[in-house]
């Protein structure tokens, strides 16, 4: 993992300093409540339904078992004793009183993390491949690289006020784990024919209103050029991005309505920097740059040596419970070491929302991490935890420890494994709850030998528009909408993240007017029975989606109309 | 580039930066024009006349290079303060067209706004009258250094570590 410099620790400091001045002027009635909203939001405290949402950036998902006890014990001092993983592999907290808000930016400065430009219209924390430095399928290990963009892009002066939040994913694996087309900007780094680093970068990918799948602006930025074409791009967007209208201030809408004119104008932009700007050539990242930072991300020594002697035995030999062999299949994944695995810790089980963690899970969390992971996790973007650095010959001690501390529910992958937001409960922005929703499903589905025979399957969850549960990427999709003050859901069928499972990334198609909240479990059992009697082995879900078609989807859903029937024949 | 003069605040009662109008006779010194007044008069001021422009946001500086040697000012205007298109302006006068003459910060000009107009190049801020210049001076302060080169330091930090 990367550890701070004595650099990093004074500028969080700085920051949070900086945040403590403005936060008095604020509660002192000197700075208005409009021109403190952005700087707060800049430091990732929202103002909520109950409570301003405190963002905490964990940056490209990396967390230690130090700072996750400090947000546990944040989460019980100042919380109510929970938190949140979102998709953007952060942590929200939802209940602490704004005047205590410096204490706790100094707190999170104890163990080197904050809350910057965790949200904004600025370049928001970098999120990358859950998986990165130990997947199998892995050409580049991302992860040096999305440090140097992290401090690149921390309070870079030009970006602090772009006409819409920008998010930056990064993989470096065959396997597209970071959903990057969905992204401002994804970049997929891998190497040329010459075997030298470089990236694909792609542009304007995005969901909310409108969702669009990036355009491909170049097939290779050889990684020493990667700040200053990013550079490029975001001077362009600042530049000429609307800003007249929220709905359209995204660099999507701009990339589409000029299309090849904005590739040639980053381009163009690109060139003049490095060949014409005083000091244009001094973000070209040179080597040593490199070797500094990526020595913070080299396996750690304990691993190193035991993938050197370890014998790789099947651990799903012999005599195993089912329950034991069920996990090994979902929640433990192949490793790029000789004995070794990675191991999710399952954040999606009854009676608690999708990502939600105690305070006392936090800490059962970190102590696992220390016992078996070399005191690391990861947070993933399907809201999970992993542990990346797990010993083969240690995976049924772990499946003991992580079952007594709820964590180890074997459904990585399945419908219950679902993404949702905090949705109405929490959240000012949002249309309609998604907790409920998503607790309903559980409830359905809980089942698992029929969870096992539905198979891998994405069903997304978001509570408005602005998609945190990223509906549009879901297999299945639930999106809440207000109609008339009531909440009601809209249901899309056949999107893709762009994994190799879903396919090139694509927005699911809807299947007709929206449904109310009691009638949504019903449908997601009717679409499930619908993939059910027509799969062809070895389709899984999304597969017949797209063979059979939204037409047979949607008269499936709308055989469980109640509601909704009801309303549209009084109507 | 490194070491760029402090940041200067504006007193609007003592600026002698000042519109054309109907009382005083052109040419004068110290005259801010706008873009178009400029562009329909620039062969009237002799050159001794100190010259400040006020350039919209939403214009492509790097179409100014010919007239920037004549200007001793350019004013940029932040019409809200969210609004971030002069920071890129600012940046692009001096890292581009090597603009080396004063770069204000005009219009809804807040204390929070201060170490970054200072990092992208400007020099002076006319700010909202209702702004505490102490907060403002503070507000420079809070940072010793930054990852990325800006226009106060040029070089990043991964530049700037020795060895």
């Amino acid at each position: 993992m990367y550890s701070y410099t004595d650099f990093d620790r004074h500028f969080v400091k700085a920051r949070a300093a900086q945040f403590r001045d403005q936060l008095q002027r604020h509660l002192a009635g000197q700075l208005g409540e409009e021109e403190f909203r952005p700087l707060r939001l800049q430091n990732g405290w929202y103002v909520q339904r109950h409570a301003p949402m405190l963002r905490i950036a964990v940056p490209y998902g990396e967390l230690s078992s130090r700072q996750l006890r400090q947000l546990a014990l944040i989460a019980r001092r100042f919380d109510r004793g929970y938190g949140h993983f979102t998709t953007r592999q952060n942590l929200q907290f939802n209940w602490i009183p704004l005047h205590q808000a410096a204490d706790v930016m100094d707190l999170l400065a104890e163990v080197d993390m904050h809350g910057i430009q965790t949200s904004g219209n600025c370049v928001r924390n970098i999120t990358s491949d859950a998986w990165a430095g130990i997947a199998p399928d892995e050409a580049v290990d991302p992860r040096p690289y999305c440090e140097i963009l992290r401090q690149w892009s921390t309070l870079h002066p030009e970006f602090a006020f772009l006409p819409r939040k920008f998010k930056i994913a990064v993989t470096g694996a065959a396997e597209d784990r970071a959903a990057i087309g969905w992204h401002d900007i994804g970049l997929h780094l891998h190497k040329n024919g010459a075997g030298e680093v470089g990236f694909k970068v792609l542009v304007g990918g995005g969901m909310g209103r409108t969702p669009i799948i990036g355009t491909v602006v170049s097939s290779f930025v050889p990684w020493q050029e990667i700040l200053v074409f990013i550079e490029a791009i975001l001077r362009v967007y600042n530049r000429y991005g609307r800003r007249d209208n929220i709905y359209k201030a995204r660099i999507k809408i701009l990339v589409k309505a000029e299309g090849e004119r904005f590739v040639e104008a980053v381009q163009r932009e690109f060139r003049t920097i490095l060949h014409n700007d005083a000091g244009g050539r001094e973000h070209l990242i040179p080597q040593a740059e490199w070797d500094r930072v990526a020595s913070h991300f080299e396996i750690p020594a304990g691993v190193r040596a035991h993938a050197a002697q370890a014998n790789d035995a099947d651990p799903a030999q012999g005599d195993v419970p089912l329950a034991y062999q069920r996990w090994l299949e979902r929640n433990v994944h192949a490793h790029r070491l000789n004995g070794h695995r990675a191991v999710t810790l399952s954040l999606k089980r009854a009676g608690q929302a999708p990502g939600d963690a105690t305070a006392d899970q936090m800490d059962l969390a970190a102590r696992l991490a220390e016992r078996f992971s070399q005191g690391e996790l990861r947070v993933t973007h399907d809201q999970n935890l992993l542990l990346p650095w797990v010993r083969t010959s240690d995976l049924r001690a772990l499946w003991e420890a992580a079952r007594q501390a709820s964590f180890a529910t074997p459904n990585i992958g399945l419908l219950t494994d679902m993404i949702a937001c905090p949705g109405g409960d929490f959240c000012g922005l949002a249309n309609a709850r998604s907790i409920p929703i998503a607790a309903a499903i559980q409830e359905r589905f809980d089942d698992l030998d029929l969870l096992y025979d539905i198979g891998d399957i994405d069903l997304h969850i978001s509570g408005c528009i602005n998609s945190c549960g990223h509906h549009h990427s879901g297999h299945i999709g639930v999106l809440g909408v207000d109609k008339d003050g009531a909440e009601w859901y809209q249901v899309t069928v056949g999107g893709s993240d762009g994994s190799a499972l879903s396919g090139t990334a694509v927005p699911g198609k809807v299947i007709g007017p929206s449904f109310a909240a009691e009638e949504v479990p019903d449908v997601i059992e009717a679409l499930i029975d619908t993939y059910r009697s027509n799969r062809v082995a070895p389709e899984r879900f999304i597969d017949t989606a797209r063979r059979v078609g939204v037409p047979a989807f949607r008269a499936a859903a709308d055989a469980v109309r109640r509601a909704t029937a009801h309303a549209e024949a009084a109507a | 580039m490194n070491t760029r003069a402090a940041m200067r605040f504006v007193d609007a009662a003592q600026d002698p930066w000042q519109p054309p109008s109907d009382a005083v006779a052109v040419p004068f010194a110290h005259a801010l024009l706008s873009l178009d007044q400029w562009r329909a008069t620039r062969n009237e001021w002799p050159a001794s006349a100190p010259i400040g422009v006020v350039v919209a946001n939403t214009v492509d500086v790097e179409v100014l290079t010919d007239d920037l040697p004549r200007w001793s000012l350019v004013a940029l205007q932040f019409p809200k303060w969210t609004d971030g298109r002069a920071y890129s302006q600012a940046r692009l006068l001096r890292a581009r067209l090597g603009y080396a003459g004063e770069i204000r910060a005009t219009g809804e000009v807040l204390v929070d706004m201060l170490p970054l107009l200072q990092r992208n190049g400007f020099d002076s801020v006319l700010m909202r009258p209702d702004q505490d210049l102490d907060a403002a001076r503070r507000a420079l302060r809070f940072f010793a250094g930054h990852y990325q080169g800006d226009l106060i330091q040029s070089r990043p930090l991964f530049a700037r570590i020795e060895g």
